[in-house]
C-alpha cells in the first residue's frame, strides 16, 4: 500500500509500504493492505511503518529504527486517513 | 561647471551605495528562494487537512456548535498585523499598517481595537497609537511551524475566554517576486468550511466525526497562520529585492550621467589650458 507521512513543515516520506502502526486515541492500530477506510485522530507516540523504506536524507534525522527494522517516527499529536490502499499521516 | 574633485566625490559615494543595493539584491534573491520553497512543501500538509475538515463538515449537520465557531455581536477586535523586522523593501510594510489604519479607523470605527504585531514595524507603528496585546517580533529569526502554532493558540485563547469578538489577520500575500496582494482574513470566528463533498459513509471514524471536526479545527486556524506568516516572509524578500534592483537601476544610471559631466567638465579644463597657452606663446611671438 501507499504511505505519505506530510508535516506542516514538509513531505516526510511517500512510498510503498507493507504496513503501518499508529497511535490511535483509542488504542495503537496497524493498517495492513485492503484495511478499511478509516480516518482516526492520533495522540502522542509513534508512526512505525515496516517494508523496503527509504527516507530522504534532509529528514533521515526525525526516523529510527527499532529491533524488529521497523522505521519509526515519534509525533506528538496527528490525524490518519486510509482508503483504496492510500494511506495520509498527517503528523504534528 | 561643478569642480572637478566635488564631482569625483560624489561618484564614488554612488558607487559604494551601488554596491551595497546589488549585494542586498543578491541576498534577497537567495533567501526569496528558500522562503518559496518553504511555502511549496507545507502545501500537502494544509490541502489536506481543508479536505478533510470541509468533507466532516459536510457530511456533520448544519452547525457543530464549534466554541471556535460562536459569532458574537462584535465589540472587541483583535488585529494581527503581520510585517518585517527590517526597513528597505518598498512599500511592503507601509501597504500592512495603511491597511490596518483602515480597519482601526473606518471598518471598526466606534469598536475597541487591539493589535497583535508579527515584526518589529508593526510593532513600532501601533505601539504608539493603540494598544499592542502581543508583539511576536523575534519568529523570522527562527520561522518554524511550532512557534507560529504557539501564537495562533495564544489567539484562539483570547477568543474562547471572550477577550475579543473578532479576529483578523492582515499580511502580504506572495504572488510573485515583484508583486504582493494585501490581505485582511477573518481568523476568528472561523469562516464555515464550505463547497466540500460530504465524505462517502463507508468511513469508520474514531472518535465520532464530531469529535475530529473540534480537533481538526484548531489545526487547521494554526496553518492558516502559518501559511500567512510564510507568505509575508516570502514577500518581504520578493519586495526587498525588486526594491534594491530598482535602487541599483536608479544608481547606475546616475553614476553614468556624473561620469558624463565629470569628462565634459575635464575636457573644458584642458581646453583652457591650451588656450592659455596658444594665447601665450602668441603674445610672445607679436
Amino acid at each position: 500500500m501507499y504511505l505519505e507521512i506530510v508535516s506542516p513543515e514538509a513531505t516526510l516520506f511517500a512510498g510503498e509500504v507493507t504496513s503501518v502502526t499508529v497511535p490511535g486515541v483509542n488504542g495503537e492500530f496497524q493498517m495492513l493492505n485492503n484495511h478499511e477506510p478509516i480516518i482516526s485522530l492520533l495522540q502522542e507516540g509513534n508512526v512505525k511503518v515496516d517494508g523496503n523504506v527509504t527516507i530522504d536524507e534532509d529528514y533521515a534525522s526525525k526516523f529510527s529504527k527499532d529491533a524488529d527494522g521497523k522505521t519509526i517516527l515519534p509525533i506528538t499529536s496527528g490525524t490518519v486517513e486510509m482508503k483504496d490502499n492510500k494511506v495520509i499521516v498527517l503528523a504534528d | 561647471m561643478a569642480n572637478l574633485k566635488e564631482i569625483r566625490n560624489r561618484i564614488t559615494s554612488v558607487s559604494s551605495t551601488m554596491q551595497i543595493t546589488s549585494a542586498m539584491k543578491m541576498v534577497s534573491a537567495a533567501k526569496l528562494k528558500k522562503a518559496q520553497d518553504a511555502i511549496t512543501a507545507m502545501r500537502p500538509y494544509s490541502d489536506k487537512l481543508t479536505e478533510l475538515l470541509q468533507s466532516l463538515s459536510a457530511s456533520l449537520d448544519a452547525d457543530s456548535g464549534s466554541k471556535f465557531a460562536d459569532n458574537r455581536e462584535v465589540k472587541k477586535v483583535l488585529v494581527v498585523a503581520i510585517t518585517s523586522n527590517r526597513g528597505l523593501a518598498g512599500a511592503f510594510n507601509s501597504n500592512i499598517l495603511k491597511q490596518t489604519t483602515v480597519l482601526n479607523d473606518e471598518v471598526y470605527a466606534g469598536k475597541q481595537v487591539d493589535f497583535v504585531a508579527i515584526g518589529k514595524k508593526a510593532n513600532d507603528f501601533w505601539a504608539k497609537r493603540a494598544k499592542v496585546i502581543a508583539n511576536h517580533s523575534g519568529i523570522f529569526d527562527d520561522l518554524t511551524f511550532d512557534s507560529v502554532a504557539a501564537i495562533a493558540e495564544d489567539l484562539m485563547e483570547q477568543f474562547v475566554s471572550g477577550n475579543y469578538d473578532r479576529i483578523d489577520i492582515v499580511y502580504n500575500k506572495f504572488k510573485n517576486a515583484a508583486t504582493q496582494l494585501v490581505m485582511t482574513e477573518q481568523f476568528l470566528p472561523i469562516v464555515p468550511a464550505a463547497g466540500g463533498d460530504a465524505i462517502s459513509a463507508d468511513y469508520t471514524f474514531e472518535p465520532s466525526k464530531a469529535e475530529i471536526v473540534e480537533q481538526l479545527i484548531p489545526k487547521s486556524l494554526k496553518t492558516q497562520l502559518y501559511k500567512a506568516v510564510r507568505d509575508s516572509f516570502a514577500s518581504e524578500h520578493g519586495a526587498r529585492m525588486t526594491a534594491m534592483h530598482k535602487a541599483t537601476d536608479n544608481a547606475t544610471e546616475l553614476r553614468d550621467q556624473l561620469k558624463l559631466t565629470y569628462n565634459k567638465a575635464r575636457q573644458a579644463a584642458i581646453t583652457n589650458e591650451i588656450l592659455e597657452i596658444v594665447g601665450g606663446a602668441e603674445a610672445l611671438n607679436n
